[in-house]
């Protein structure tokens, strides 16, 4: 997938573990950790916008577009 | 699913017992067969066939409906195997799997082969009619909407269930 999540870089900078922000978004651990590895097929707005609401961010920082990534079929 | 888990719970044997009994009707009908091979008088005098004037048609069109009807049986099992296969599935909580709109589609296929099947069987007996009027063959094998209605039903099921099951997989990956 040439799309990144870049959420642990993220969670490194703002000094959280992920359960940390599991506990603060309101989204189970697991479905935390599948974004986290990039092996989520889509996301929602709303757990998007939590998590951006819980890291300070914006969904720029936490979702890239790298072409040099193999694309999915 | 607003369908009671009793219900669900009680399908599972129902689907076993139809499984015996269905091979129990193999294994009657395959003796039969056998039977008007190894004693073709005997049987035939119980049955009602006459000796000589179109007992051959009568007995080679029995011998065929036999042959059609172990077929007939095989078809069941195939249909009750797919059917159990996609209640375990239900049972598990994940029907909406690719593996159960092959399925489908495969009992919409083998419901249509049976129906097919009795189709032979009437052809069968309305050519022994045919052969020997005087037996007055009584056959009650009408043709049905509703076999022809299920194929199609279970054809679109399948695709639905296609679908659905596209749909799941989706979902699974999104958080």
């Amino acid at each position: 997938m040439a799309i990144v999540v870049r959420l642990d870089e993220k969670l490194h900078e703002r000094r959280m573990t992920l359960t940390e922000l599991s506990e603060r978004v309101d989204i189970t651990l697991a479905n935390l950790s599948i974004l986290k590895t990039g092996k989520a097929r889509a996301i929602r707005f709303s757990t998007l916008e939590a998590i951006c609401a819980a890291l300070d961010c914006q969904p720029g920082d936490l979702l890239v577009f790298d072409p040099a990534q193999p694309s999915e079929e | 699913m607003t369908d009671s888990p009793n219900a669900l719970a009680l399908t599972r044997p129902v689907i076993r017992g139809l499984i015996i009994l269905n091979a129990l009707y193999a294994f009657a009908i395959g003796a039969l067969l056998v039977a008007t091979l190894l004693y073709p008088p005997l049987l035939f005098k119980a049955l009602g066939v006459p000796e000589g004037e179109g007992a051959w048609e009568l007995r080679t069109a029995l011998r065929a409906v036999v042959v059609v009807g172990l077929v007939g049986a095989y078809v069941a099992y195939r249909v009750l195997r797919e059917l159990l296969a996609i209640v375990d599935t239900v049972r598990i909580g994940d029907p909406f799997v690719a593996g159960n709109a092959r399925r489908l589609q495969a009992i919409a296929w083998w419901v249509l082969a049976g129906e097919v099947l009795r189709m032979l069987v009437a052809a069968i007996a309305w050519a022994a009619d045919k052969a020997v009027p005087s037996f007055g063959i009584d056959f009650d094998i009408a043709f049905s909407f509703a076999p022809w209605l299920a194929v199609l039903l279970l054809f679109v099921l399948a695709r639905v269930f296609e679908q659905g099951a596209r749909m799941r997989a989706d979902l699974e990956g999104t958080v």
